[in-house]
């Protein structure tokens, strides 16, 4: 068995917009990335990255709070993506706590808005399998 | 996941002992801080959180940390964080709030 992902898998969750379940999201991150073989510290930041995304989306859509939001985990080789997908546009707040956080914790945060919908994409490498 | 609190009066140091482990998020940073300040309302002194069984802490909870050493300001004080574990260290450093406490012991994970 390998600890990493040959071809690219993609797990799914989709989540009440209530900050109770912001724990399982947590949970799933840790789960694929412990899959996937990041290391402690790497397995931590994604935890805590992807819980600074549902604070995100759901600070910012109280509105909303009985439509769901989507989080897939991108597994390719030695990078885990992570889209979180909501419903209505979102204020991209660079100054966000949170934003600021994610940009610290991952290598790569973009968001993405339409009238209709927003997505926060952010990934991370497998450092071990950079060089 | 939640959190538990175990606070007593420091007779000696004249402050609040308090130790703090499990998860604190968005679920539960509010009544975090609403326990925190009851204690800061009932005595105003300095504060010693206990960090060594605090597996995780997220944007909401370090704000309610924030609300609470603004009460602990306004009478004088200061709180003092200790055994804070790396990874939540590391988060504290990325938001600058390590310069805001006072960080005592940082522990292994």
């Amino acid at each position: 068995m390998t600890n990493l992902a040959s071809e690219q898998e993609c797990i799914q969750l989709s989540l009440p917009l209530n900050a109770a379940y912001v724990s399982a999201a947590r949970l799933t991150a840790s789960s694929v990335a412990n899959r996937m073989g990041f290391g402690t510290d790497e397995i931590e930041d994604i935890k805590a990255a992807v819980s600074e995304a549902c604070i995100f989306i759901i600070k910012k859509l109280p509105a909303l709070q009985k439509s769901n939001f989507l989080i897939q985990f991108h597994m390719r080789k030695n990078v885990l993506s992570i889209n979180i997908q909501t419903q209505g546009a979102l204020a991209n707040d660079s100054d966000e706590m949170s934003l600021v956080m994610i940009k610290a914790l991952m290598d790569r945060l973009d968001i993405e808005n339409d009238k209709d919908n927003t997505t926060i994409s952010m990934a991370k490498s497998h450092k071990t399998e950079l060089f | 996941m939640d959190y538990q609190m175990d606070a007593v009066f420091d007779e000696e140091s004249k402050c609040w002992s308090v130790s703090i482990s499990g998860e604190v998020d968005i679920f539960n940073s509010a009544d975090m801080k609403k326990s925190l300040t009851a204690l800061i309302n009932e005595k105003n002194t300095d504060m010693v959180l206990d960090c060594k069984f605090l597996d995780y802490i997220d944007s909401t909870a370090l704000g309610a940390l924030v609300g609470v050493l603004k009460n602990v300001r306004s009478y004088g004080g200061s709180i003092h964080l200790r055994n804070v574990k790396p990874s939540l260290s590391k988060l504290f450093k990325i938001t600058n709030l390590d310069k805001v406490f006072i960080m005592e012991g940082d522990v292994n994970d």
